[in-house]
């Protein structure tokens, strides 16, 4: 059989591309993780945090560091079957930390950020401190933002949900705006019905709802502010076996009970 | 018009093959074989169309006019914002941004005209991106104020950053003044020269010098004025500090203002140029020497006045307020709405003053970090609230 030198070069062309289709194939199918080899290996994950965030981490009367995101970091090392060691850095300085490797992650209330998505890997969310619609406890005609047309929202002015409230003015008919000068003094606007609806981000919501009580979310999260994990890009397997505990503990309630705890 | 008709025959001919191509390509891959055919004239000829494709699909390039001048509405002439138009490199986004300068109400800009820049090779200018800059902020109403500085590379040593000048080559950027100058004539009529050179950051790494920026601003006042008697030059725009004598970060601006009035700086300046932050605390705190505050321009001030210089004016030429909710040196969003209103108010009251301008206006992109927490309008245009406030107070809507 005669084979034209055309058909050679193209079964050639095939072949190579085929081998280095494989090649990357295998490399991309085998995860290296220094950091994940070391946690293993010494038993211990350095968790980097800025503790004056309260609940989620400030350093409490005996100068200990407590807090939601503390008790999540021990939870997820009790998972991961490893000590954990806390690192109190400023949150300024939180991803410069991360990646010349004073830590192994951070959980730190820390929003996810999409424009650092190159820099380092985020894992799945654990809260939503978002905007939220909030109502007095006994509210039975407001339950999402539809049903604000002419009333009265509270926000704090200059806050995101102010910007959110003069977004929603424009589309609702005679809904009037009420400033205020921080979120407790919106909810307490609210509690006394001064207004008949506030947007407050979600930490101060149910802060005051454990504290003052009176007032009650309603919907979903106007905005999203996610509280998310950040590893290094190179730590593929910690990321993973982070995200494991977590939806672990989404499922088994210890979430749940984490924010129970400590917005109680 | 020969060239139009020109251009219109070369394109419609492009267009022709290019449809020849299609026709061939459609053709081509219904045949048995067609994929061994790599190699051949017409796989050629496909390939180029393809390319062709791509470059006709490209897409152009949005025209952007000045459009009829404006001005600016304001019942406080003296508010202005630091815009950062440096680093933007699409003519709509700086119209946009001037556009939205002027609805705010603030007839004043700061912007940073780096002289590396446009001035890439010695004598050799390019002005293109500034000349887009300025026309766009004078069709808006605004006044520009340029603050000069950034050195190139030709103009200092190798391994020293864009803040290095040494002493040979303050003459390289008295030319380049001399040339910003001239280029600029009746459209910048105010020039700051250099930025925080009290900063040891400011001053190439090097221990910082008063009586070195007051020898380099001579020959920039030189030089500017000798281009245009007309041009205000404004000096020192010092950074806050009270770093002590002898700190290797820098030193305080009270003590550096004095250097500069002992090196004789005093007649080569028509305007003292101040940044005034205030951190967490309100504009109306009290000044006191060691307290890094906005009314900190009021002792600024005092050194001008014990120096016989109270005649000059002053221009805020940055400062205000970061609302970032976790930085230590923020302060709360309607603090922060409250303050940077105040502080215009407080222009009005200081005759010494001709104008505030709120460090900033937009970035280009995100910082990524609490400096995201200083601007009125986010990367994508969305005014925050304190944007609108401050927009309120300029049409005197706000108590």
């Amino acid at each position: 059989m005669r084979v034209s030198k055309r058909a050679l070069w193209v079964v050639l062309i095939l072949a190579v591309i085929s081998l280095a289709t494989w090649f990357v194939l295998a490399r991309l199918g085998r995860e290296e993780d220094e950091t994940w080899t070391r946690i293993q290996g010494e038993g211990l994950i350095r968790v980097g945090m800025d503790a004056s965030w309260p609940p989620f981490e400030f350093v409490d009367d005996d100068g200990q560091m407590v807090g939601l995101d503390v008790d999540l970091a021990r939870a997820i090392g009790q998972r991961l079957g490893v000590q954990v060691e806390l690192v109190n850095v400023g949150f300024d300085s939180l991803y410069d930390a991360l990646y010349v490797g004073r830590f192994d992650a951070i959980i730190s209330a820390l929003p996810y950020d999409p424009l650092l998505y190159g820099d380092v890997a985020y894992s799945i969310s654990y809260f939503n401190a978002g905007q939220v619609l909030v109502v007095r406890a006994d509210e039975t005609e407001i339950s999402e933002t539809k049903d604000l047309s002419g009333k009265r929202l509270g926000v704090e002015l200059g806050s995101e949900g102010d910007a959110v409230g003069r977004q929603l003015q424009k589309k609702t008919e005679s809904l009037s705006l009420q400033t205020y000068m921080a979120p407790q003094d919106v909810l307490r606007a609210l509690k006394e019905g001064e207004v008949e609806a506030a947007i407050v981000d979600a930490v101060s919501a149910y802060q005051f709802i454990a504290t003052e009580g009176g007032v009650q979310v309603v919907g979903d999260p106007l905005t999203d502010e996610l509280y998310v994990i950040a590893v290094r890009l190179d730590s593929p397997l910690l990321l993973k076996a982070i995200n494991e505990a977590l939806v672990e503990m989404r499922e088994d309630g210890t979430l749940q009970r984490l924010q129970e705890k400590w917005f109680r | 018009m020969r060239e139009t008709r020109f251009f219109v025959q070369e394109y419609l001919s492009k267009h022709r093959e290019f449809a020849q191509s299609c026709k061939f390509w459609l053709q081509g891959v219904q045949k048995p074989g067609f994929w061994l055919l790599l190699g051949s004239k017409k796989a050629t000829k496909v390939a180029l169309a393809i390319i062709l494709l791509l470059v006709l699909v490209r897409p152009t390039k949005p025209v952007v006019s000045l459009g009829p001048q404006q001005e600016v509405v304001t019942i406080n002439p003296k508010m202005g914002v630091h815009t950062r138009l440096t680093d933007e490199v699409e003519e709509w986004k700086i119209k946009q941004t001037l556009v939205m300068v002027r609805q705010m109400g603030t007839p004043w800009i700061v912007e940073y005209f780096p002289w590396a820049y446009y001035e890439g090779k010695k004598g050799h200018f390019n002005w293109s991106h500034p000349d887009v800059v300025v026309d766009h902020a004078l069709a808006q109403g605004l006044t520009v104020i340029a603050r000069l500085g950034f050195v190139p590379e030709w103009a200092r040593p190798e391994d020293t950053i864009t803040s290095y000048l040494d002493r040979e080559h303050y003459d390289d950027f008295g030319d380049f003044v001399h040339a910003f100058v001239t280029h600029f004539q009746g459209r910048v009529r105010y020039i700051i020269i250099w930025n925080e050179p009290n900063l040891s950051l400011e001053w190439g790494y090097r221990p910082v010098d008063p009586a070195g920026y007051t020898e380099l601003l001579k020959i920039a006042y030189s030089r500017a004025k000798e281009a245009d008697p007309q041009v205000q030059v404004l000096a020192g725009a010092l950074a806050p500090t009270l770093a002590p004598e002898g700190d290797p970060e820098g030193l305080n601006d009270l003590t550096y203002l004095q250097r500069m009035y002992d090196a004789g700086a005093r007649d080569y300046f028509d305007i003292l140029a101040i940044h005034a932050y205030g951190w967490t605390l309100p504009p109306d705190d009290p000044p006191a020497a060691d307290k890094i505050n906005f009314r900190r321009a009021e002792l600024l001030r005092q050194v001008m006045v014990a120096n016989d210089d109270g005649d000059k004016k002053c221009i805020i030429t940055e400062g205000g307020w970061n609302d970032h909710p976790r930085w230590t040196k923020a302060v709360r969003p309607y603090q922060r709405i409250e303050y940077s209103i105040r502080a215009y108010e407080k222009a009005l009251e200081w005759d010494w003053c001709q104008a505030v301008c709120l460090w900033a206006f937009r970035y280009p992109w995100s910082a990524k970090s609490y400096r995201d927490y200083f601007t009125f309008v986010t990367v994508d245009f969305l005014p925050k609230p304190i944007y609108l406030e401050v927009q309120r107070y300029a049409q005197g809507e706000r108590e």
